[in-house]
């Protein structure tokens, strides 16, 4: 059918050709391959650990060996050897670079292939007058650089890497790492707590809208190892932030695990808006390599009226199995999440969220899109849980899945789980492909069929597309290959 | 899980070898396997909403024949006949056979088998410990095989009567077989004692072509008993498939619908009402799997859940690859009336084919105030407004009974459950 086969090309268009898929040459530091103790020690040595930061490896890495791996997601993929893989890659530097002037001009280039503005001065290609982002560059295991940290520091913001701010601010660190995903939370949690090497840490100070948008950029470049960073965000009383991630690999026929942690936690009023634009290598079209992408990703919305957003287009990796999840503890804390997911060829993707409503007048709100082509399966997997001392909670849940291939799967797992009355829980969840009658509507206006698709996938995300900031929402743009009708932004 | 408990039901497996014809290696694989996997555990996804630990801790032995004679409840309306099974043994003398045996086949399952033994490899073996055990331990039921073109008006009732049985299972096996252009409908009622038993029961069904099958559960346990039930249900090109299930009783009670859709035209609705009162939990499972394209389903259901009541629903629609045009919608409604109590779901899609419309809607919370403000503003005392509500809460879930009595019978009972919890 013309239509489907016009949709399957969009689809194509968007995740056929990976245009990261290129390598740098560098000369790296590895750790030895495999994971023991000791690599773990190398880890922690490597990066100048205080001594408790090593102890609480150890303990997670203990506690790690003890957990089975799950296999509950709707994704099939052959068993990790954990022992074939590198824990440890980083680009060779001499002294550390202290500016961005020392940074090997190599790494530089890469970035500028990405089109990541690792340069101060530089503004988002395509987008005029776009504001200014502060860039958390990390390289296989490794942050490289980190930009506008002066003119953060300014106006009190601490943005650096987790590396750093485990030597600076030690107790910061310790009391928020770990306090919204435990280490035993999860398999791939505990083995990120191990071996984890690098990520962001961001403390937004009483009051303070952070002046920019905060981002880091993940790079997996060498071969056989895998990514473990941690992100943590901490949104002080009345504070506003909003932080952006995105995430390349080059092509490789094997596949690399990429298992980070993110923990946000927003105080007394504050706001983190969480963007997420994931586009690791799919693999080929027969399914060869790619990134298996395991995340744990939650939020506290620990203050009063305090806000988490998640937003999220996910269109690479091999396999996706990740949760943005939100813990409403705060009275009237709000919990949001948009996500836009696609898939094609062999891609397996098994996303969805969490919303723990603990407190009294906590809203959320679910807002996810599917849309599998190929040979794909793409599941939506979500809870909606309330508490039965949460008074007038309120949640709205809406996942819509388009099919446009009659090879691909769409599932949908909602739970809802609801002890108190007060509760108004809503869900709902339709299943469809572009309809004929929809087609043929635009195309008796004078559209022919590949705008009409364009248009009917255009308005089936636009409800996500809009919550991305528009420094994103160019490169989500790019990447669904559509125009999004100047409603961004 | 106890190993005495296994070793219990191997034992009562054993005696029962030889007691249906041609069954006796199905029955040797049932209690192998469930040996072999046990009950399922909170963790198992399908089992999340229910608390098995009743059946882990001991085993429930067979049920004996009721020493007084059981109080057989009203017909709710004209029947062709009645079947009536106590402590998990049909009973012929408190049957009313009627004049169904002039149109259709019906015997027990031993007749059945002794028969046909060969038919023994059509049961539905299983798939968790539950259902395998089923198979294993199953004595006794009845086999309704109703020829091609022949339309039984009037509903055929089985009825289900545990007394004086402690610490007793009874696990029961009932056959529907609906011939080409065949109509018919089944009211299965479960009721009992206080006594803490255990009814476990199957009916399997197929639904040839052209063919109506109505189906009727009405379940009212008493308040100790434990009570998994399941149906499954194939239906064939241009076949209707119509199932209404009301839950009222058991302490932990939970039912499970499977239905295939095997054929082009086939058509299913699966619908249910429970409701939970103080410590009750009822769970409600449904798995309906579009195999071939153009087959319909859509399923409606409502639960209210009272102090201390857990109410889940678990429906799964299946659309299988090259299943084209499927239409199947769900809808999931849960009211809950106070903080102790508490509302599961999960309406699941899998689906992979393209060409489908599916949808779910589901929601969760308590009576609307401004309506009941509305009827209160207008004379209607809160106790009565509130019932009203909840009537018509349920009322769509009860809506495709096709026979007004039945219908009447079972709105009467979510009032008459209303009625008995005087502050809400």
């Amino acid at each position: 059918m013309a239509g489907t086969a016009e949709a399957q090309k969009q689809v194509e268009d968007v995740t056929g050709e990976y245009k990261y898929g290129f390598v740098t040459d560098i000369d790296m530091d590895m750790a030895p391959k495999g994971l023991s103790e000791d690599v773990i020690r190398f880890i922690s040595a490597k990066k100048e650990e205080p001594e408790w930061m090593l102890e609480w490896r150890l303990k997670a890495y203990q506690a790690w060996l003890k957990m089975e791996e799950p296999d509950w997601a709707k994704v099939n993929f052959p068993k990790i050897d954990y022992q074939d893989s590198y824990y440890f890659a980083a680009p060779k530097k001499k002294d550390g670079p202290k500016s961005l002037d020392e940074v090997d001009p190599e790494l530089l280039a890469t970035y500028e292939k990405l089109g990541i503005p690792i340069r101060e001065q530089e503004v988002l290609a395509g987008v005029e007058g776009a504001a200014k982002v502060a860039v958390d560059a990390v390289f296989d295991s490794v942050s490289v650089a980190t930009t506008f940290r002066e003119e953060l520091k300014k106006a009190g913001v601490i943005f650096m890497s987790i590396s750093e701010a485990i030597r600076e601010y030690p107790d910061m660190v310790k009391k928020y790492m770990a306090s919204v995903v435990p280490v035993r939370d999860n398999y791939f949690a505990a083995l990120n707590c191990a071996v984890f090497t690098d990520g962001t840490f961001v403390y937004i100070p009483k009051g303070v809208r952070c002046p920019m948008e905060l981002s880091t950029y993940f790079r997996i470049n060498a071969e056989n190892t895998g990514q473990f960073e941690r992100t943590l965000i901490v949104a002080d009383e009345g504070s506003y932030v909003s932080y952006l991630e995105g995430c390349t690999a080059p092509m490789r026929d094997e596949n690399q695990l990429h298992a980070a942690v993110v923990e946000l936690i927003a105080l007394d009023d504050a706001e983190i808006k969480y963007s997420t634009v994931q586009n690791w290598y799919p693999g080929d079209k027969d399914g060869k390599g790619g990134i298996y992408n395991f995340v744990t990703k939650r939020a506290l919305c620990k203050g009063k009226n305090s806000k988490v957003s998640w937003t999220q287009v996910e269109t690479g990796s091999a396999v996706t199995w990740k949760y943005p999840s939100c813990v409403l503890a705060g009275e009237g804390s709000v919990g949001e999440f948009y996500s836009v997911a696609v898939t094609n060829n062999y891609q397996q993707a098994d996303t969805g969220t969490k919303m723990i409503h603990m407190a009294p007048n906590t809203s959320s709100t679910i807002i996810s899109k599917g849309i599998s082509a190929g040979k794909s399966q793409n599941t939506y997997r979500g809870l909606v849980k309330v508490l039965s001392g949460a008074e007038n909670v309120r949640n709205y849940t809406q996942c819509d899945s388009l099919l446009v291939s009659s090879e691909c799967g769409a599932h949908t797992v909602p739970y809802i789980e609801v002890k108190n009355p007060t509760a108004t829980i809503e869900h709902e969840a339709t299943t469809s492909k572009i309809s004929e009658d929809q087609l043929f509507y635009c195309r008796a206006r004078g559209l022919d069929e590949e705008e009409a698709v364009a248009m009917i996938v255009n308005g089936f995300c636009k409800e996500v597309m809009q919550h991305l900031p528009m420094e994103f929402a160019v490169e989500a743009q790019k990447l669904l290959g559509i125009s999004l009708e100047g409603s961004v932004g | 899980m106890d190993d005495a408990v296994t070793r219990s039901y191997e034992k009562q497996a054993e005696s029962l070898m030889g007691a249906l014809a041609g069954t006796d290696e199905l029955r040797a694989q049932a209690i192998k396997d469930f040996a072999a996997q046990g009950f399922p555990h909170a963790k198992a996804e399908d089992w999340r909403y229910s608390d098995l630990r009743a059946l882990r801790a001991e085993a429930f032995e067979p049920a004996t024949h009721a020493g007084e004679k059981p109080e057989i409840p009203a017909a709710m309306t004209e029947c062709a006949a009645r079947f009536v099974f106590v402590n998990g043994r049909f009973s012929e003398s408190r049957s009313d056979m009627g004049d169904l045996w002039q149109a259709a086949s019906v015997r027990p399952l031993a007749n059945h088998f002794m028969a046909n033994p060969d038919r023994a490899t059509e049961l539905v073996r299983g798939r968790d410990g539950v259902g395998l055990l089923n198979t294993a331990l199953v004595k006794d039921g009845m086999v309704i095989s109703i020829p091609a073109g022949v339309e039984i008006d009037d509903p055929v009732e089985i009825i289900h009567i545990m007394t004086n049985a402690a610490d007793c299972a009874a696990h029961t096996r009932h056959i529907v077989e609906l011939g080409e252009g065949a109509s018919a409908h089944i009211v299965e009622r479960f009721i009992g004692d206080d006594l803490a038993y255990w009814t476990n029961s199957v009916l399997q069904a197929r639904v040839a072509e052209k063919a109506v099958l109505h189906h009727t559960r009405l379940q009212e346990e008493g308040m100790n008993a434990l009570h998994t039930s399941k149906t499954h249900v194939n239906v064939d090109a241009d076949g209707q498939y119509h199932a209404t299930c009301l839950s009222l009783g058991g302490k932990m009670a939970r039912f499970e619908a499977h239905v295939r859709m095997m054929v082009d035209g086939a058509n299913a609705t699966v619908d249910g009402v429970a409701l939970t009162g103080t410590g009750q939990s009822h769970d409600t499972l449904t798995h309906i799997s579009h195999s071939m394209p153009h087959t319909t389903s859509d399923q409606i259901f409502r639960t209210v859940a009272d102090t201390r009541g857990k109410s889940s629903f678990q429906g799964k629609v299946t659309v299988e690859k090259d299943a084209q045009k499927v239409e199947a919608d769900q809808s999931f409604k849960a009211l809950v009336f106070d903080r102790t109590a508490e509302a599961n779901a999960k309406p699941e899609l899998e689906i992979f084919a393209d060409d489908v419309k599916c949808s779910h809607g589901a929601t969760v919370g308590e009576l609307d105030e401004k309506a009941i403000f509305y009827l209160t503003s207008r004379g209607i005392d809160p106790k009565t407004a509130r019932q009203m509500l909840v009537e018509a809460f349920t009322a769509e879930a009860l809506e495709r009974v096709e026979n007004d009595d039945i219908r009447t019978a079972m709105t009467a009972k979510v009032n008459a459950w209303m009625a008995a919890r005087a502050s809400k």
